[in-house]
């Protein structure tokens, strides 16, 4: 009975073992497949517009997407650990309005303080997150849903139906037009940020508890992790990011709005999604974060280029994310189908 | 015969929450009595014709919420529902406006939103694997994307000949005619789940997927069917939002799910799978939308609305973990 189906496997298995030095290798490492999908992009994109590969373009393109891609390393520690957080935009939003009405009203005008109270506002928006998902043992989805329009609504109630405009905000616009070494500061203050979760997710204590936690929660917590307090500590760092990516957003945009970046928490997890990061959690790196924003980023560009206009970007977007986790799956499949083909015979 | 033994074992878990559930559902007729008195009490408007009035746009959120509490009781979720609505009433809008007969219109409205249900059954059901958060999360996005694509740069359609729509907005009485729809819906779905093979076979795979799948429940095909028809409600919202509104915009059914979602929620279900009846979802649904009114009377900003909703909901979910957790540290304590 068996006879025919194990013919037809030692087939597979043999065109298996002729791919496997180009297949595998490309298969096995997430990143290196994605940089080779990357920079077939930026050719493509290179060809359709020849400005594209300038460094002012490139500049000009990692300054607009640095929200997106700080908040996207807080979305890799909540995702690591099996969370999701879809609040990311409207904490942004709040902090952002916050500082923004603080600068109108002409309270505070010193950048850095004004920086330093929407990190702050952020970070409490994560901690209540966090304790209600760590403490309140409510699913991640639902709870997050809550703040989701808990912190819109207080954007908006705060902003009074009036929002900061570039003449409001005074000298804190122009931290994101001036430049360290001719680079933006908010591309500083983003490879700063990417340097350090490169160094905590991989060399520190927490980064490996963030990870132990990810993969089997039980068995962190048998081996003396306290799992409750990684959980409040990742969704804390995400509003912390959130709250940055408020003031920068404030900056960049030289505007203060209460329905700002509605809907970001899409764009941030799909950087993460694209960049390999597992939707159950356990797998996912600093470096497949940086890709996968990359990608989202050149695909952003992309898509005018060829002809999609900006009112079907979402939805292409959305495919594409489907379209990934489809895949990330079907590969699933196939590896762990073909570890099993090793061990049969 | 194989059955009895089973049966006495589940017997024992099935006593105890079914007594907390009553409880919990004696506690919510007194909170809707209570938010009846505080509606009457802060806003002069709150009459009963009024609020019959005003019901019709938000009894389409019923209408979400009760495939939302099978798809909660399995332990999973779908927030692409706001969408949809929003998908199907664009549909419906430009089906309207083409000329078609109202029936045509009726069954676009119902066809999109059950492509849309099916499309998320589809994924799901062949790729197991995927958490059904982040494939709603991506067809939320899809669905409200086609919508804006369909509704163009101008971003509403306004409907141009509104007779078939207020056909079915009519009122018999001083009761629209959704709200019967509601009404007979809401029996179908609290019997379906609480007293037929189906119904029991959710609450099966919502506490033990795996178990429930030795045992022979056809558990993808069952989750299919759940999808495929929470879509097919989300086309009904949408029709009745259309015959509330008489057109359609890229913010139609903006935050539904969340409405669904805490509706079910607060009702008793059980965010984590396997617990929860209908009737509990039902009579909170209720709360909500007097409370909606009520609010929306004394023309309370729709953000602050918003914000008490996702309060509620979080603390729908929190306070019962909080509670069981105290006992169960109390429970520990005096064995000690």
């Amino acid at each position: 009975m068996s006879l025919p189906w194990r013919n037809k496997d030692r087939g597979v298995k043999k065109k298996m073992k002729e791919n496997n030095s180009v297949f595998k290798r490309i298969t096995s490492s997430r990143e290196a497949s994605m940089v080779i999908v990357l920079l077939v992009l930026c050719i493509i994109v290179t060809i359709l517009s020849p400005s594209f590969l300038t460094v002012k373009s490139i500049m000009d393109m990692l300054k607009n997407n640095a929200v997106t891609m700080i908040m996207a390393l807080g979305m890799l520690c909540v995702l690591l650990i099996g969370g999701i957080d879809i609040s990311v935009g409207s904490t942004l939003a709040f902090s952002g309005m916050a500082i923004g009405m603080l600068a109108k009203r002409g309270i505070i005008n010193s950048t850095p303080l004004l920086i330093l109270i929407a990190v702050i506002v952020g970070t409490i928006c994560g901690l209540l997150v966090g304790l209600v998902i760590a403490y309140g043992k409510v699913p991640p989805i639902i709870a997050t849903l809550g703040f989701m329009y808990i912190y819109r609504a207080m954007a908006y109630l705060i902003s009074n139906s009036e929002w900061a405009s570039a003449d409001a905000l005074g000298d804190f616009k122009n931290f994101a037009l001036n430049k360290i070494l001719g680079i933006n500061n908010v591309i500083w203050v983003m490879i700063i940020c990417y340097v350090i979760f490169f160094i905590v997710m991989k060399w520190t204590k927490t980064g490996r508890k963030i990870y132990a936690v990810g993969s089997n929660r039980e068995a962190a917590a048998i081996s003396g992790i306290n799992t409750e307090r990684v959980e409040l500590f990742v969704y804390t760092i995400m509003g912390l990011l959130a709250g940055l990516g408020g003031a920068l957003a404030v900056s960049i945009y030289a505007s203060a709005q209460p329905n700002m970046f509605d809907g970001e928490e899409m764009d941030v997890i799909a950087s993460c999604v694209l960049g390999g990061v597992s939707m159950s959690g356990g797998r996912g790196s600093v470096t497949g974060v940086l890709i996968g924003s990359f990608l989202l980023a050149v695909i952003a560009k992309a898509l005018p280029l060829v002809g999609i206009s900006s009112i079907a970007q979402n939805t292409v977007q959305g495919v594409i994310i489907l379209i990934v986790i489809v895949l990330n799956v079907v590969t699933q499949r196939m590896m762990d189908r073909n570890n099993l083909k090793g061990r049969e015979m | 015969m194989a059955g009895k033994s089973g049966r006495t074992i589940s017997n024992v878990p099935e006593k105890s929450w079914r007594k907390t559930l009553l409880s919990w559902e004696g506690i919510l007729v007194i909170v809707f009595i209570a938010v009846c008195i505080f509606c009457m009490t802060i806003s002069p408007y709150f009459t009963v014709a009024n609020v019959f009035r005003e019901m019709p746009k938000y009894l389409t959120e019923i209408f979400l919420m009760l495939p939302m509490a099978y798809i909660l009781i399995l332990g999973e979720i779908d927030i692409s529902v706001g969408s949809t609505v929003c998908l199907a009433a664009t549909m419906a809008c430009m089906a309207s406006n083409a000329q078609t007969p109202f029936v045509v219109t009726i069954i676009v409205s119902l066809l999109v939103g059950t492509l849309c249900g099916l499309v998320n059954g589809l994924i799901l059901t062949n790729f197991t694997e995927l958490p059904p958060m982040i494939v709603t999360l991506s067809t939320q996005i899809i669905y409200r994307g086609i919508a804006e694509i369909a509704l163009g740069s101008g971003g509403s359609v306004v409907l141009s000949d509104t007779a078939g729509f207020k056909a079915i907005g009519q009122k018999l009485g001083i009761i629209p005619y959704i709200f019967f729809l509601v009404v007979i819906l809401a029996v179908i779905f609290t019997v379906i789940l609480a007293k037929t093979t189906f119904g029991r076979s959710v609450y099966a795979i919502g506490s033990n997927r795996l178990a429930a799948y030795y045992a022979g429940i056809p558990v993808q095909k069952y989750r299919l069917i759940i999808y495929t028809i929470t879509g097919l409600m989300a086309g009904l919202a949408g029709l009745f939002m259309v015959s509330v509104t008489y057109g359609a915009n890229t913010t139609t059914g903006d935050g539904f799910e969340m409405d669904a979602i805490a509706m079910a929620v607060f009702g008793g279900i059980s965010s984590t799978g396997g617990k929860g009846s209908l009737i509990g979802g039902i009579i909170s649904g209720f709360v909500i939308i007097f409370l909606r009114i009520g609010l929306g009377q004394i023309n309370m900003n729709s953000q602050l609305i918003l914000l008490i909703i996702g309060v509620l909901l979080i603390l729908a979910v929190m306070l019962p973990n909080i509670m069981s957790r105290i006992q169960a540290k109390r429970k520990t304590a005096s064995v000690k």
